[in-house]
């Protein structure tokens, strides 16, 4: 079982590492979206004024940023993975269910971990946030809402059959997740059923650890209730497609 | 006729009344056969015609709509972990991670099962295929043949005693398709069950069996030169007078002697030219639905030897 993770994540790994092309855009796309944040947030005139500070929301746009990238990321790959018949391969030359998903899992956090560094990094530049003094918690948060996109990029794919049908699942998850997580409106001025609907939102807990951290400067271990969700959530779905993972046409 | 085929052990792949449905589409409609132990088998068939369906089904990598399908003794959808272990599968696709080399593949898909000597194992079956000089290289740089190759040998890994593959030769030079033969034939020395799918005619000649499929269907499984023989067999009777008369016979090595004996085998008889079928032509007329005799002809079993003079005709003689 381990070793047939390991070899799964690290072939994944060097795949990755293979593909230029990939490699530069995983950094470009994060360092214009970035940008671009910053220089809307930057125009914006009396947001200072009003209270808000504009670095506040630069860690949550970057979490959006993580829990994107790795989602969609893996969902396609898998996807290919399917279509190229190497899926059905892997099942032929003896890899299981659970070996297949914890090994996608394991290889896309080692990505979306590097990735999420340097979101981090290039958000603490960006908008000159001081993050050394909760750099724990907030690399913590990341990553795991990264192995959550990862989670539910694995569950998404077991239902698109070719690439182009992975589209329609991107807005589906990524639409609501902007609206209700918290990072666009406060979760606190939602009508009633919408801040129910945001329960199920991974990005809430993780923008609800960064605020409190990162914003409001309380200990991380006063915040444990979201993050260990987060968490919760991740193994949920790791559970689920490990199940759903479908092994036979 | 093959000598593993002789000991009454039990078949290496049994399927029986095997459906398929992808939603409205019949994939296969009750395929029915047995490939014996220790045999290369062929699955021939047009495009379309459900062999690739048949393969996955066989790898459990399947969920038959109906029927069974039992490989080595193991059920292919209960006991399909403890099946693969013994399987070797080259899919129709090649299947492999275009960015990473053949070394690499090879070595990601034997560690799937523990696969003892890997490393040694990857050398062996690269070099069969010809490719060990370019194991390093990125799979993208390779041509279509050439990945065909590091999947077979990516099939070849653990020295399966049953191999499945689909279509294996397609795409490859004909220089190669002999030595991956010589291999398939070495194989089976070996004692391997070898059950491959292909559309080329000259591959199904070389088959100790075939089994002809259409549209889900298995029309006839048998050894190649007794489908062959059911075919329709072309006299042509070219007598003194300048006449002649060409007759049909659907078995001509019993046929002969009584269309023969209609003319007292006298001398009237000049030359007598037959003209075979090769098995293309047999079986794109079962494909076809035409009727290639095969209703009345008594069945001439695989063990009878290829009678002299019965090589394929050079000159088709066309008439009426
Ligand atoms: N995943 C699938 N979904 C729908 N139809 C399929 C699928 N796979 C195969 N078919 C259909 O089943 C039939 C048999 O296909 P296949 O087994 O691939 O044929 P062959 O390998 O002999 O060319 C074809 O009509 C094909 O279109
Ligand atoms: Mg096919």
């Amino acid at each position: 079982m381990i070793a047939s993770v390991k070899a799964i994540a690290v072939r994944i790994n060097r795949q990755f590492l293979r593909d230029r092309r990939f490699l530069g855009l995983s950094l470009m796309v994060p360092l214009l979206i970035m940008l671009l944040i910053k220089y809307v947030l930057d125009s914006l005139p009396g947001l200072e004024r009003l209270g808000v500070h504009v670095s506040d929301y630069a860690m949550f746009f970057a979490a959006y940023l993580v829990h994107f990238l790795a989602y969609v990321l893996s969902t396609i790959v898998l996807v290919g993975d399917r279509t190229t018949g190497t899926l059905a391969r892997m099942f032929v030359y003896g890899y299981r269910r659970r070996e297949i998903v914890f090994g996608y899992v394991g290889g896309y956090s080692t990505i979306a971990a590097g990735q999420t560094a340097f979101i981090l990094v290039l958000t603490k530049y960006l908008f000159d946030i001081n993050l050394l003094p909760d750099i724990v918690p907030v690399a913590l948060t990341m990553f795991s809402l990264a192995v959550v996109s990862v989670d539910l990029g694995v569950f998404i794919s077991n239902f698109a059959r070719n690439e182009g049908q992975v589209i329609p699942f991107i807005p589906l998850v990524i639409l609501p997740t902007a609206l209700l997580s918290g990072i666009a409106i406060p979760i606190g001025d939602l009508p009633t059923v919408l801040q129910w609907c945001s329960y199920v939102i991974p990005l809430r807990y993780a923008v609800e650890v960064l605020n409190a951290v990162l914003v409001n400067h309380q200990p991380f271990r006063d915040n444990l209730a979201p993050f260990l969700i987060l968490v919760g959530i991740g193994a949920g779905l790791l559970a689920t497609a490990s199940f759903t993972l479908k092994e036979r046409e | 006729m093959t000598p593993a085929a002789a000991t009454p052990s039990s078949p290496a792949v049994s399927i029986e009344a095997l459906r398929k449905d992808y939603g409205a589409i019949r994939a296969l409609g009750g395929a029915t056969l047995t490939v014996r132990k220790g045999e290369v088998f062929g699955l021939v068939g047009p495009n379309g015609a459900g062999k690739t369906t048949l393969i996955k089904a066989i790898c459990g990598i399947l969920k038959p709509t109906a029927g069974r399908v039992t490989v080595l003794g193991f059920d292919a959808g209960r006991d399909r972990y403890r099946l693969r272990r013994r399987l070797g599968y080259m899919p129709q696709a090649p299947a492999l991670y275009e960015d990473l080399s053949p070394y690499e593949n090879l070595t990601f898909f034997g560690k799937g099962y523990r696969t003892e000597d890997l490393r040694g194992r990857i050398r062996l079956v690269l070099g069969f295929v010809e490719l060990w000089d370019r194991r390093d290289d990125p799979l993208h740089t390779f041509s279509g043949g050439m990945r065909q190759r590091v999947s077979l040998a990516c099939a070849l890994l653990r020295d399966p005693e049953l191999l499945i593959l689909d279509e294996p030769t397609a795409g490859v030079d004909p220089a190669l398709k002999q030595t991956f033969w010589r291999h398939f034939q070495e194989l089976k020395q070996r004692g391997r069950t070898i059950f491959l799918s292909t559309n080329m005619m000259e591959e199904a000649m070389r088959c100790d069996r075939v089994a002809v499929i259409r549209a889900g269907r298995i029309l006839i499984t048998e050894a190649p030169e007794a489908i062959r023989s059911r075919g329709r067999t072309e006299i042509t009777l070219e007598l003194a007078g300048g006449g002649r008369r060409v007759e049909e016979a659907a078995a001509y090595a019993e046929e002969l002697p009584r269309l023969l004996s209609g003319y007292g085998l006298s001398s009237e008889v000049r030359r007598i030219r037959i003209r075979r079928p090769d098995l293309e032509e047999v079986i794109l007329s079962m494909i076809g639905q035409k009727e290639a005799g095969a209703g009345k002809v008594k069945t001439h079993t695989g063990d009878d030897p290829p009678a002299g003079g019965t090589a394929p005709s050079a000159t088709p003689e066309d008439h009426t």
